[in-house]
């Protein structure tokens, strides 16, 4: 249970970090972090309702991996565009 | 819980607000890859050993090395960058967070679990009937999610293509 219970804050502390950081890369390690609180609690999860819950955190595991290829991908070209990975100046729709 | 476990925890929510709140970037990143160590350990504790070496692999050997990459490549170890939209939202923003916390303890308080499954140490012998019976259609969706996300990647970073319009416009300046 206590795992459960860390998972929980866990993933607070990425909410929060999501919240307050200014680069898109340290939000993205925040969104990790909050991957990994999931994962986290599917494992806990998984020792009381079967095996089902770590084959779920593995798919979590292949679809972050995923996820950071294209959302890296998406800050070197913004870079490339803007000079600057700050979110607060990516603020308007225009190119 | 044993002392060990514990401190397993404490270390896992340390990091954690290493993660979020060390200004250099790259500092982050370790921070990151310490808290995927850690967690690697518990998922071992926890009878998900196939699991634990895949976060080792995975997480903390590919993925975040290639954060650490980025933030190499881009120069953007600095992280207050930028104007503050939203002068001292930091208080604010722990709040929200204490509540999304509370949203999810609440979904955890009067549960009454039996922790009493047989994992069979977690191993691949035990995982492999499951990814390739039940979850064999999923399994091919990730797959597939993976190749999209390669040629996405692959794609949005492509060289050619900025310069391609410049050369076209160096052409139409000469054919003017």
């Amino acid at each position: 249970m206590s795992y459960l219970l860390t998972s929980a804050f866990l993933f607070a502390l990425g909410v929060y970090g999501v919240l307050t950081r200014r680069t898109a890369i340290l939000v993205f390690l925040s969104i990790e972090l909050m991957l990994n609180a999931a994962n986290l609690s599917l494992v806990g999860f998984a020792r009381a309702y079967g095996l089902d819950g770590q084959v779920a955190a593995l798919m979590v595991i292949a679809i972050a991996a995923a996820e950071v290829a294209v959302g890296l991908g998406l800050i070197v070209a913004i870079f490339r565009h803007r000079e600057s990975t700050a979110v607060d100046d990516l603020s308007e729709l225009r190119g | 819980m044993s002392p060990l476990e514990a401190l397993a925890l404490l270390f896992l929510l340390g990091t954690g607000v290493l993660v979020v709140t060390l200004r250099n970037a790259i500092h982050a990143a370790l921070a990151l890859i310490l808290n995927f160590l850690i967690l690697a350990g518990l998922y071992v504790a926890l009878d998900a050993r196939f699991l634990g070496f895949i976060q080792i692999i995975v997480y903390a050997g590919a993925i975040v090395v290639l954060f650490l990459f980025v933030i190499m490549l881009l120069f953007a170890a600095q992280g207050e960058v930028g104007f503050d939209p939203l002068v001292r939202s930091k208080p604010l923003a722990a709040l929200l967070a204490l509540g999304v916390a509370g949203v999810l303890l609440s979904g955890l308080w009067g549960l009454r679990l039996a922790f009493t499954q047989d994992l069979k140490g977690g191993l691949p012998q035990a995982l492999g009937p499951l990814l390739y019976g039940d979850w064999l259609f999923v399994l091919l969706a990730v797959g597939f999610l993976l190749m999209a996300a390669t040629v996405v990647a692959v794609a949005l970073v492509e060289p050619g293509k900025a310069s391609r319009t410049q050369e076209a416009e160096k052409r139409e300046e000469v054919v003017r």
